[in-house]
């Protein structure tokens, strides 16, 4: 009975990449994820790529070190994006991390279309840090699926900065599976893009697992920032924290969906999410769905979504005192998205990140 | 140094009507005085101080206000500010994440930039804070913690006075600063602003009742009720004020 769609020139060439098969022939009987499918109402990709130059990109890739292997892996979790990224691959660089190592990962897509996928292991009771760095040049689409994987104890702090990257079409969906006790913070720093997705799934064993998810965004005119996060507490024991502020400006649009999902086994789960969005202006879009599905019976869960304007009384205490309009707006903006970027535990990793928050905000002001 | 003349106000609330709240207010402070304005709740006396300062939810109807001989009333509040107007809020703004020492530095070389005139150095700034602080009974810590984040209202207070004292405004308004201050916190305030007292400077001090004003002997009290000054005297009328209520002024004002 479902009506075939018509796939755009975009999406047919892209099937026209494919093998035949069965991920072929999802895309051409579904296309793009668009915003009549729920996890995509609001970042509508099809819509973002329907004119978009559809032949082979150039993705520059550019890692602190050399892969330990390439693999062939098949990405989880089992969605159309990472699939397309895994399909579309030659090989899946894998990094075994090193204890006190940071790996650094910067991609820049040019004009055209491309896909890549890495691995990244942290190895029982290693530490380290991984940085990554997104943008898309004009023309541009990257879709990138990263596969995460700690072992028992292992701790990772990952940072994760998307660059404002006008007319580019960025897609970045990470799976991340953590083993008992360990130890995963994560935060992102994002300006947007035509439209840009950091789609989070993680697997959460529980055990004294802990998760920490959260991060700022600061959408100027024309920007779309898509932050997408599903956790999955399989275990008891589990804790995850996300704390997630941003910013629109008119014109830009910021989107939040998180959802913690408690399992019947995850008993005990301490789950927390929080998000807070700003509005700058009149024509500035937040849009939030915080969701909490809880099948376990003795457990700490609680999520909160709030959006707001700049404090009028606030506003006029500070320029009572003196300063400007745009410069008291611009120092209650940065002092309200700095929090999720101050809970960032290596100092100079913490200091770059809010250096570039407030090189934003003067743009923007 | 300050010339309100026939000042009519309302308030713009988002939604419904406005509303008149200031009739034709004249007042007119010299330098170096210090006068005082008593007044019932809801005469006016709060929004008095929002309006010479630039609040936008008060639109003036009619009327002037000018100050050291130029008319302010179309300014922005932070040119107000930078001419040397100073408003001590009833309830002080909390402001989280940015620090008061921080915010109160940036404040002042605002205000020194808008005046064409040159930055403080942060060595001298330091300076100062700490020797005013010190006067208010502030530590250091305190001066590090987000503006008036966690203070109780007797603190918050304390630090309005604080930023007086590092901004030095040519004229200060006190709105009720007396409010929610115990005794000894009251002594210690009042003494803050008694060493602002200058030649050059003068002073609105709004509030309810006589017990600040023992401390800070204004020169001139007015009396307001239903948005006009409907009597001015010496200090005696404050304590008439204080003995006999403010009933009969309510009623000649009507």
């Amino acid at each position: 009975m479902g009506v075939i769609p018509q796939l755009s020139a975009f999406e047919a060439a892209l099937a026209a990449s494919l093998p035949a098969g069965d991920l072929r022939s999802v895309l051409e009987s579904g296309g793009l994820p668009h915003r009549r499918v729920e996890a995509w109402k609001w970042s509508d990709l099809r819509g973002a790529l329907a004119r978009a130059p559809s032949g082979a990109g150039a993705l520059t890739v550019d890692v602190s070190r050399k892969a330990d292997q390439i693999a062939r892996l098949d990405h989880q979790p089992d969605l159309l994006m990472p699939r397309l990224a895994a399909g579309l691959s030659d090989g899946c660089p894998v990094y075994d991390l090193q204890d006190g190592e940071t790996l650094s990962v910067g991609f820049e897509a040019g004009e055209g279309a491309s896909h890549h996928i890495a691995a990244v292991n942290v190895p029982a009771g290693v530490n380290a840090i991984l940085r990554e760095r997104y943008h898309a040049a004009p023309g541009g689409f990257a879709n990138i699926a990263l596969r995460i994987v700690l072992g028992e104890g292992a701790s990772l702090t990952r940072i994760v900065e998307q660059d404002a990257s006008p007319d580019g079409v960025l897609v970045v969906t990470t799976g991340i599976d953590l083993a008992a006790r360990a130890n995963m913070h994560q935060t992102t720093l994002g300006f947007g893009a035509k439209l840009a997705r950091l789609e989070t799934h993680v697997s959460h064993a529980g055990e004294g697992a802990q998760l920490s998810l959260g991060g700022s965004y600061l959408v100027a005119s024309g920007l779309h920032l898509d932050q997408t996060g599903i956790v999955q507490h399989t275990g008891p024991n589990g804790a995850t924290h996300e704390l997630f502020k941003g910013a629109a400006a008119k014109g830009g649009r910021g989107v939040f969906q998180g959802k913690i999902h408690v399992e019947q086994a995850a008993q005990k789960t301490d789950a927390q999410m929080n998000h807070r969005g700003l509005l700058l202006a009149d024509g500035a879009e937040i849009h939030a769905k915080p969701e909490l599905e809880i099948y376990a019976d003795d457990v700490v869960c609680a999520h909160g979504n709030a959006l707001g304007a700049v404090d009028d009384e606030a506003l006029f205490y500070m320029r009572q005192r003196g300063l400007t309009e745009p410069r008291a707006r611009a120092l209650l903006t940065r002092s309200f998205l700095a929090e999720p970027l101050e809970a960032i535990e290596d100092e100079t990793v913490r200091d770059a990140l809010l250096a570039r928050l407030d090189a934003a905000l003067e743009a923007v002001s | 140094m300050l010339e309100i003349k026939n000042l009519h106000a309302r308030v713009n609330p988002e939604e419904g009507e406005a509303k008149a709240i200031l009739k034709g207010v004249d007042l007119t402070v010299p330098a170096g005085e210090v006068h005082a304005i008593m007044g019932p709740n809801g005469c006016g006396k709060s929004t008095l101080s929002y309006v010479l300062s630039g609040h936008n939810g008060y639109e003036v109807t009619d009327g002037s206000v000018s100050f050291l001989g130029e008319e302010i009333g179309e300014l922005e509040p932070e040119e107000r500010a930078a001419k040397g107007l100073f408003l001590s809020f009833q309830y002080p703004v909390e402001i989280p994440g940015v620090p008061t020492l921080t915010f109160l530095k940036e404040a002042a070389n605002a205000q020194l930039e808008a005046r064409g005139e040159g930055e403080i150095s942060a060595p001298e700034f330091i300076k100062r804070a700490r020797e005013n602080a010190a006067k208010l009974g502030i530590s250091n810590e305190m001066l590090k913690r987000p503006v008036n984040v966690g203070f109780s209202g007797g603190e918050k207070k304390r630090m309005e006075i604080f930023q007086a004292m590092m901004l030095e405004p040519k004229f200060l308004i006190l709105d009720e600063t007396d409010s929610g201050l115990d005794i000894d916190a009251l002594r210690v305030v009042a003494d803050g602003v008694n060493a602002l007292r200058s030649p050059e400077r003068s002073m609105l001090v709004i509030t309810h009742y006589q017990r600040l004003l023992e401390y800070l002997k204004p020169d001139v009290v007015h009396v307001m009720a239903d948005g006009r000054i409907v009597k001015t005297g010496g200090p005696e009328l404050a304590l008439e004020l204080e003995a006999e209520g403010y009933e009969k002024f309510s009623g000649a004002a009507a």
